[in-house]
């Protein structure tokens, strides 16, 4: 996305600065408009090393280090070891590996749906009640993001332990008593819904605030006119407030996508991807590799592999954001 | 927004790699006479400062313009950090090492080849779970520091009071003082005669070698895992029997980190609980009426009179392959390999790792416990790979936690760790 700002920028320095400059000159026109056309990317110069410094070279270097094999004895001794595609070969060969790839893929895409679709109802109830019930809610809301990860982890894990929980506590209370002693994280799927709980309990806040922030742009009289048109509920919000909104959903999905196909922190601190890694997603994998096993270049491989698939389940909104940047333009 | 985490490992990799490429122009001037540095860096809570302390003015009394950089590093990350400390020019020049980790670094060549030196580095006398540790390739690539392993820390009144006269010698009497206790402690809802969380693995070594069995064998040149074994079996079965008697509180999900076990002793309500001397130190902190009411016992064997085989946790101390003053460095370790500095790191209540003489530990019921044991202390497999199943998804906790809530039934729990932990360390 920073490219894609930086272009927006070099279009109007260049069109603005180039007939500036060239109306009070006369006599040096020519060494002038050499000068003047270099000048715009002469100043863009120092911005696009320091962002082909920071992301290019990173990116880069993944790639290479992809390619090689690079173990604690070749990391020491500044050894270069290439193994062409060896790397690729022994993670898309793994069965393991297919397993975690769509138990991530399938993790990821139910977070979202659930964290984008509570951050909807939420920003849609946000404007409904009254001022005073809604800054108590934004106020928890706002707190609920500000708990650091590891914090939050660790009163998730208390409230689902076995013994101590007080859901469990609380459950058989209420009369279930089957939940005594009940192990939430004796399998893999359900220690990933107590993690997916806590991701999509983590992620509402920024995304009620989002589609809040669209919601109140709304204009009231479009919804005076579906009122006085008859429209119900269901009506008024399929044709006033989703068109509205629709752009920037797509953009809040797009972004929680991202961030919660890369989740690592909760995973690991949960269970460390287990039981029997159960729970291991794709950034635990990559973890176990890379740093565990001290495999830098197949834990490199398995990030090459993670943007590629990453790639390929956002390559829609990416069309769509390309599409329309030209049309801007 | 491509800020993967894979992006930044591969990327410090890489830039470290880079870094690891440069020439050391400086390398190997041994002009004596120089003012020189020794960068040594021993882990947190090792070595007692008064010892420390000594040691490095002695070193720098006898080498005149010779100036010990004492540094003291932090456990947590200290294998990510020593792996960047050993990639670069100037590597430090003492490292000390979990012995579970030094296979890792020695198969890679990073750390001096010391098997030249053993004899004068007090090499008759070391303590033989360390040295194992410290041995790839029938090559020596450091020395033993020191050792602590768990024994059976108990309550005293609370064993007089019900009745368990002598400390338990034999499965039998440790399993029936389990009775008694849980008998005469009957009133009590809160009390656990035996605090055992289902993960607490180290334990269960203990009880595995016991039973004959191991974690993995040496097949070739690579591991498998041994836990499918009828010996392995049995030392699960044996856990699962304690944990029943006790009827222990603990999770079985969960390790003895999580909560702190000292802790939950230092409550009063429990018994007994296997643990390092640190935690009995712990927890006589957080409740300082347990000092005069507790003291330990080597975990017991099922050979009545015998004690169980323990896992030995300890420290190696090596030099790293790159460091310029290795000549400095092993004056520096054979100097800590002396009699007056062992017998320091005993007194400080740790089983010395070149020194047989264990009498300033035994003065304590702790310490006594502890240089019983020691002899028979054994290290998980000596192999590189190793550090990954710790550092990684331990395959044997997943195991104990299947069997003892049921999840799975014996043999198919154990079948399944020994598949991941063959994996792992085939890997």
């Amino acid at each position: 996305m920073t490219a894609v700002h930086t272009t927006d920028a070099a279009v109007p320095t260049n069109n603005s600065s180039a007939p500036r400059r060239a109306a009070p000159g006369g006599a040096p026109r020519r060494r002038g408009s050499t000068f003047d056309r270099l000048l715009p990317y002469l100043l863009l110069a120092p911005a696009l090393v320091a962002i082909l410094w920071l992301i290019g070279w990173p990116v880069l270097s993944v790639l290479v280090t992809s390619f090689r094999k690079l173990n604690l004895r070749e990391l020491t001794r500044g050894e270069v070891v290439w193994t062409g595609l060896d790397n690729y070969t022994e993670i898309l060969g793994d069965p393991a590996f297919w397993v975690i790839a769509v138990r991530t893929v399938v993790f990821t895409a139910l977070v979202v749906l659930v964290s984008v679709l509570a951050g909807l109802l939420i920003a849609l109830l946000m404007r409904q009640i009254s001022t005073g019930v809604r800054i108590v809610l934004q106020v928890a809301m706002l707190l609920a993001w500000a708990m650091p990860l590891l914090a939050a982890t660790t009163v998730y894990q208390w409230i689902f332990d076995q013994q101590y929980g007080i859901l469990n506590k609380t459950l058989v209370k209420v009369g279930f008593d089957s939940f005594a002693g009940y192990s939430w994280f004796s399998t893999g799927t359900s220690t990933l819904a107590v993690t997916g709980l806590l991701i999509v309990w983590q992620a509402i806040p920024f995304l009620a605030f989002s589609l809040y922030a669209g919601a109140i742009g709304i204009p009231k009289d479009q919804y005076e006119a579906a009122g006085i048109d008859g429209a119900s509920t269901w009506q008024t919000f399929r044709a006033v407030t989703w068109p509205e909104l629709k752009p920037l959903l797509l953009m809040v999905t797009f972004l929680s996508m991202l961030w919660d196909f890369k989740v690592f922190t909760q995973i690991w601190a949960m269970r460390k991807g287990g039981p029997d890694g159960g729970s291991t997603t794709l950034p635990v994998y990559q973890y176990l590799e890379g740093i565990s096993k001290s495999h830098f270049g197949v834990a490199a491989a398995v990030s090459v592999v993670m943007v590629a698939l990453l790639a390929l389940l956002t390559v829609q909104y990416l069309r769509r954001l390309v599409r329309s940047q030209e049309g801007e333009l | 927004m491509k800020g993967w985490r894979g992006l930044a490992v591969g990327a410090a990799a890489l830039a470290v790699a880079v870094a690891g490429c440069g020439t050391s122009s400086d390398g190997g001037s041994g002009n004596s006479g120089e003012p020189k540095t020794l960068t040594v860096w021993l882990m947190d809570g090792s070595a007692p400062t008064t010892l420390t302390d000594a040691l490095n003015k002695e070193f720098q009394d006898a080498h005149p313009g010779v100036t010990v950089k004492y540094e003291v590093q932090k456990w947590n990350g200290i294998q990510e950090k020593l792996t960047t400390a050993l990639t670069s020019n100037n590597p430090p020049d003492v490292i000390e090492l979990g012995n579970t980790q030094t296979a890792k670094f020695a198969a890679e060549e990073t750390l001096l080849d010391l098997s030249g030196d053993v004899s004068g580095l007090n090499g008759d006398q070391w303590l033989s779970g360390l040295e194992d540790s410290l041995t790839w390739d029938g090559k020596q690539y450091g020395m033993p520091f020191y050792a602590a392993n768990r024994t059976v820390i108990y309550r005293t009144d609370l064993f007089e009071a019900a009745g368990v006269t002598a400390a338990p010698k034999s499965r039998d009497e440790w399993i029936s003082a389990i009775e008694k206790l849980k008998a005469a402690n009957a009133a009590d809802p809160e009390f656990q005669p035996l605090y055992l969380p289902g993960q607490s693995w180290y334990a269960l070594l203990s009880f595995i070698w016991d039973e004959g069995g191991d974690v993995a064998k040496p097949q070739g040149s690579a591991w498998a895992g041994a836990l499918d074994t009828p010996q392995a079996k049995a030392g699960l079965e044996f856990y699962k029997k304690l944990v029943d008697t006790s009827g222990t509180k603990a999770p079985k999900d969960a390790d003895e980190a999580t909560p702190q076990q000292m802790e939950v002793f230092a409550t009063g309500k429990v018994g007994m609980m296997i643990g390092l001397p640190w935690e009995l130190a712990g927890a006589v902190k957080a409740n300082p009426e347990l000092k005069e009411k507790t003291s330990a016992f080597p975990i017991p064997s099922k050979t009545s009179g015998k004690t169980a085989p323990v896992f030995l946790g300890g420290s190696n101390l090596a030099i790293p392959a790159g460091s310029k003053n290795a000549d400095l460095a092993k004056e520096y370790l054979k100097l800590l390999s002396s009699k007056k500095y062992q017998d320091m790191l005993a007194e400080g209540g740790a089983v010395p790792g070149t020194s047989t003489d264990t009498a300033k530990l035994a003065t304590t019921p702790l310490g006594k416990a502890l240089a019983e044991s020691a002899p028979n202390g054994k290290v998980t497999p000596t192999t590189p790979s190793w550090a990954a199943v710790e550092s990684g998804q331990n395959p044997l906790k997943d195991m104990l936690t299947a069997y003892l809530t049921g999840a799975k039934p014996l043999d198919q729990a154990s079948a399944d760790a020994n598949t991941a932990l063959s994996k792992t360390l085939g890997g």
